[in-house]
């Protein structure tokens, strides 16, 4: 497939081993600004553990070895000279989790935008904080209770939380790994609304397992298999027209 | 005969009965083990405890009581000359008997008194054969019992899970009542002691020295009771320690959790864990002939006064004895804040140190906490280190290059050597002793509650 566009950021030929484990074997894929890329593919097969590359949360795992070449705006993350809190400021993620952090939900938003002195004064603080709820359609629920426990609330509203909490470090790329799969049905669309609400403003990859998910909120979808990206391109011709036949197995559930 | 002799046959005896009531279960069952409504080992269990029981049972009867009830009889048997002057003497004409019955070339040369002995061997022996031909009896019976019973449909295996239960209650029953038991001897003695003393002295006098009144008339016989400066003593050097363990056992237990890699952690804690397990009377002569020395010498090269026994070495030595016991909990704490919650720090962008002064610490705070407040009951109880190192003088001082006494010294001071045993002095003992199981159970039970608190929060 062609790009005409510039990459935000793009990988090429990325290996991931943990220990002996060759988990992720050779990707290329590139993630664009105002477009959602959905990375699907059977458990195991890599998705979380590419996601987790492109912001370098798997320095985390002591065993990880990354090798190939990740770049943000033309600049390799995995240079030395790459401050990674800098970077990781830069591309945000969400987990499948929600984990909101035990503190208020004002102090949850806050925690990025303090950490990097993005606020000069409190009214600068509290306008950020407002614009992320707002963004991440949580606002009116929670805009008379900034200071109960960000733990309080229900599944979906902590993964929005998740979300606004993610924005108010004001990122350039959102990775959000199955960030539905622990949500009900009606949470489920209002995050699916938000991501393509947000779609304008940043790149961003969610990784799921569901199909019509995918088929909903991405313009770009991936396929991995074993470790493999089996197929990308556009998310209407991998669901109407897939080349490869593990694709087409995959998305009419012959297996996975 | 003596009693390990009576306890092996009778452990015999129920093997025996194991390996017949396996058999005689298979043979019931003509030999396939199928029809039976239990496994056939499990007849032989039933069978076993069946003998086991009602046996030991009855020898457990004869080993507490035997020797008393023999003694009665003797002692009764005895003429009155023995016991001209006064009531007391029955027990020390029972321990001259005693000494005879296990010393034979003992200087004993009065007639009464080695016929008295003669009587008890006899008796004893006697006795004996009787405890153990009752006890066989009783588990010949169980056996017969349980190999009647032993029918193809007879449920083996539930009643000798139910015989276990019991078991096992039982047992539990003895912790608990030893424990009760305990604590009801404490309190009655700390009651005689405060007839004797009122509570307001005990628990508000600043002035603390317990005389020893070796005759009644002595002068100056009943000392002051005051127990404020050995609870002062006790709190000054379990703060020192705390200064000591608290922030040094906090921080190794954030190294070794969020920095420390895998090999290193590996190696670290069991060294830890050694340090827990060296025993406190080693951590006492290193305060008391390393320590307390070193900061005397310092104290004389600054200029400063500070005894040879003092505060500062004791609860700098407790300190590092609590170490490990702050570390390891407070590494429990961190290590159950869910991994999720520091992912989601770091992938906002915050450092590692911001991440754990900021979410991670925060989130295992109440343990923390907890772990803390343990420790400090750890330190409260402590004796060894502060009878070698902080000497014994009840002073009331905050100052740590004192001397001071804490109540654990207190309580040792009090009842070693001879003592009266009904004096106020020994009494006091047991009314520190009760201040101190109050005041630790007390933390124990805060720190309990919160750290099982917190553990619900992410459970
Ligand atoms: N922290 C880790 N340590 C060791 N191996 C890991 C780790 N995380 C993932 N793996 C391995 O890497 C491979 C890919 O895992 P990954 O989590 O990326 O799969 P996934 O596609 O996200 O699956 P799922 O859809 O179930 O989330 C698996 O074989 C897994 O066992
Ligand atoms: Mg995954």
């Amino acid at each position: 497939m062609t790009d005409t566009k510039i990459a935000k950021m793009t990988a090429k030929d990325v290996h991931v081993f943990y220990g002996d484990n060759h988990a992720v074997k050779g990707i290329s894929l590139d993630l664009h600004q105002d477009e959602v890329t959905a990375l699907i593919g059977p458990s195991g097969c890599g998705k979380s553990t590419f996601l987790r590359c492109l912001n370098r949360m798997n320095d985390t795992v002591a065993t990880c070895r990354v090798e190939g070449k990740i770049t943000l705006d033309n600049e390799d993350i995995y240079d030395p000279s790459i401050d990674v809190v800098q970077l990781r400021a830069r591309v945000g993620m969400v987990f499948q989790k929600p984990n909101p952090f035990p503190k208020s939900i004002y102090d949850n938003v806050a925690y990025g935008p303090r950490i990097h002195g993005l606020a000069q004064s409190r009214t600068d603080l509290d306008e950020i904080v407002t614009v992320s709820l707002e963004k991440a359609g949580l606002w009116n629920e929670v805009k008379d209770r900034l200071d109960s426990p960000g733990t309080a609330l229900s599944g979906g509203q902590q993964q929005r939380l998740c979300i606004a909490r993610a924005i108010a470090v004001n990122p350039e790329v959102i990775l959000m790994d199955e960030p539905c799969s622990a949500l009900d049905p009606i949470a489920t669309a209002k995050v699916e609304a938000l991501i393509d609400e947000l779609k304008g403003r940043y790149a961003i990859a969610i990784v799921t397992h569901s199909m019509q998910q995918a088929a909903r909120v991405s313009q770009k979808t991936a396929f991995f298999h074993m470790g493999d990206l089996v197929e990308h391109g556009d998310t209407t011709d991998i669901f109407t027209s897939p080349k490869e036949e593990r694709t087409r197995d995959y998305i009419t559930g012959r297996f996975g | 005969m003596t009693s390990s002799a009576i306890f092996l046959i009778l452990v015999l005896l129920s093997l025996v009965s194991f390996a017949m009531t396996r058999q005689k279960a298979l043979t019931r069952a003509g030999g396939d083990p199928a029809k039976l409504h239990s496994l056939p080992r499990h007849y032989g269990y039933f069978a076993a405890t069946c003998v086991l029981l009602p046996s030991f049972f009855a020898f457990g009867i004869w080993l507490i009581f035997g020797k008393s009830i023999i003694e009665g009889l003797i002692v009764s048997g005895l003429p009155d000359r023995l016991f001209e002057v006064g009531t007391d003497q029955a027990t020390l004409v029972l321990n001259r008997i005693r000494l005879v019955v296990e010393n034979a070339s003992s200087p004993e040369t009065d007639p009464d008194i080695l016929a008295a002995a003669q009587k008890f061997n006899d008796l004893y022996i006697r006795g004996i054969w009787a405890a153990f031909a009752l006890s066989v009896s009783f588990g010949l019976v169980g056996f017969y019992l349980a190999s009647n019973r032993t029918q193809p449909d007879f449920r083996a295996r539930n009643k000798f899970e139910r015989i276990m239960l019991i078991a096992l209650a039982l047992s539990s029953v003895i912790a608990i009542a030893t424990t009760l038991g305990i604590v009801a001897s404490l309190l009655f003695e700390s009651l005689r002691f405060f007839h004797e003393v009122p509570v307001t002295e005990f628990v508000f006098g600043l002035h603390w020295s317990p005389q020893t009144a070796l005759r009644a008339d002595q002068v100056a016989s009943s000392g002051a009771f005051g127990a404020v400066p050995l609870f002062a003593g006790t709190l000054l050097i379990s703060f020192i320690a705390m200064l000591v363990a608290g922030p040094i056992g906090l921080l190794a237990a954030i190294y070794l959790t969020q920095y420390a890699n895998t090999k290193m952690r590996k190696i670290a804690k069991p060294m830890l864990e050694v340090l827990a397990g060296v025993p406190t009377v080693v951590y006492g002569f290193f305060a008391a002939l390393t320590v307390a020395p070193f900061f005397r010498d310092l104290g004389i090269t600054l200029g400063l006064d500070i005894a040879s026994e003092s505060a500062l070495a004791a609860g700098i030595v407790m300190g590092i004895m609590i170490i490990p016991f702050v570390s390891s909990l407070s590494d429990d704490a961190i290590t159950a804040v869910p991994k999720s919650l520091k992912d989601g720090s770091l992938a906002l962008g915050a450092t590692p140190s911001e991440t754990i002064t900021q979410v991670v610490l925060p989130a295992a705070l109440p343990g923390i906490v907890g772990a803390f407040l343990l420790a400090v009951s750890r330190a409260v109880g402590e004796t060894m280190i502060v009878v070698m190192a902080a000497g014994m003088q009840p002073k009331l001082t905050a100052n740590p290059f004192e001397a001071v006494t804490t109540v654990t010294v207190q309580i040792v001071a009090l009842l070693t050597g001879d003592q009266e045993f009904d004096s106020a002095k020994t009494l006091s003992a047991f009314a520190l002793g009760l201040a101190l199981f109050v005041s630790t159970m007390a933390l124990n039970v805060i720190a309990l509650k919160i750290v099982r608190k917190y553990r619900e929060v992410y459970d």
